[in-house]
């Protein structure tokens, strides 16, 4: 099978293609963030001074590119979601604007048993309104 | 979600080679619909069977993000009170409602910080009788 990411212009590399901006994160968003995530830790659930999101909030930032002007949109549905890397800064507090800046991170191949495998790693940058790292979120679509 | 906490224990005892407490937990198909809508990542494999049988899915499916969720969630259980840095995960196979499945996770790494400890862990969500569904790392700070 023809590689599919064989005609992407790897100059795209580290180009930022999307920047998204939250509306001020409030404490309700954040406490059904936690139910729906099963949480039980008051941190996480309870109004207040304290009220904290939980670690993987970012994930909610809202975009609406997922891949960079010059390939193909679809391309995500033709891959296997593989996995994801998250590294977590500060915490996310109510009032909070989050800023999301999403670049294609890295091309790469891996040869197994079962043949050629190629990653894409889409990398979405999420930083808070005092130019705070909350989040560095790695996607790896994989594609045989 | 149902889930089973043990009792708390503080990962400060736990040492290299150590296993976390396991997190049982069974996800029902309204809190799959809900995580989505509060992580902003409405599609239809992750609300209802018909909408993941018209992707090619066996039926609904959670997104990945709840697993990062659900590891999030494992190595707070084991560190109440400290701060995850990172969660990497490896998605093997579909998380699906109504199956019960059991997070668990090993100490690979415990380094001296300052103020803490830094713990790294293998973390793993699988099937009660055994399929491996999602498989990663997390690294958790606790401050002593």
């Amino acid at each position: 099978m023809a590689d599919p990411l064989a005609d992407i212009d790897r100059a795209l590399l580290g180009q930022v293609f999307e920047q998204s901006i939250s509306k001020p994160v409030t404490a309700e968003q954040m406490i059904r963030y936690a139910q729906a995530c099963g949480e039980t830790d008051p941190r996480y659930l309870e109004d207040g001074p304290d009220l904290v999101a939980n670690p993987t909030f970012a994930v909610t930032l809202r975009r609406e590119k997922f891949v960079p002007e010059g390939v193909p949109r679809d391309l995500i549905y033709r891959g296997m979601d593989a996995g994801k890397d998250v590294e977590i800064g500060v915490h996310v507090r109510p009032g909070d604007v989050l800023t999301g800046v999403s670049t294609l991170h890295d091309i790469y191949e891996k040869t197994g048993r079962s043949g050629k495998l190629t990653f894409l790693v889409l990398r979405l940058v999420v930083e808070n309104q005092r130019g705070e790292m909350v989040a560095v979120i790695d996607q790896k679509m994989m594609f045989r | 979600m149902t889930s089973q906490r043990d009792e708390p224990a503080s990962i400060a005892d736990l040492d290299f080679g150590d296993d976390l407490r396991p997190l049982r937990l069974t996800l029902e198909p309204e809190q799959i619909a809900e995580y989505v809508h509060s992580a902003n990542q409405v599609a239809p494999r992750f609300l209802s069977d018909e909408g993941g049988q018209q992707d090619g899915l066996p039926g609904q499916i959670a997104p990945g993000n709840l697993s990062l969720a659900i590891f999030s969630r494992l190595l707070e259980q084991a560190a109440p009170g400290a701060q995850v840095q990172k969660i990497s995960a490896t998605f093997r196979a579909f998380v699906r409602p109504a199956v019960a499945m059991i997070a668990s996770g090993v100490v690979t790494d415990v380094e001296d910080r300052d103020g803490g400890k830094l713990f790294e862990c293998d973390l793993m969500l699988e099937t009660e009788i055994g399929d491996r569904l999602v498989t990663g790392t997390g690294t958790v700070f606790v401050a002593l």
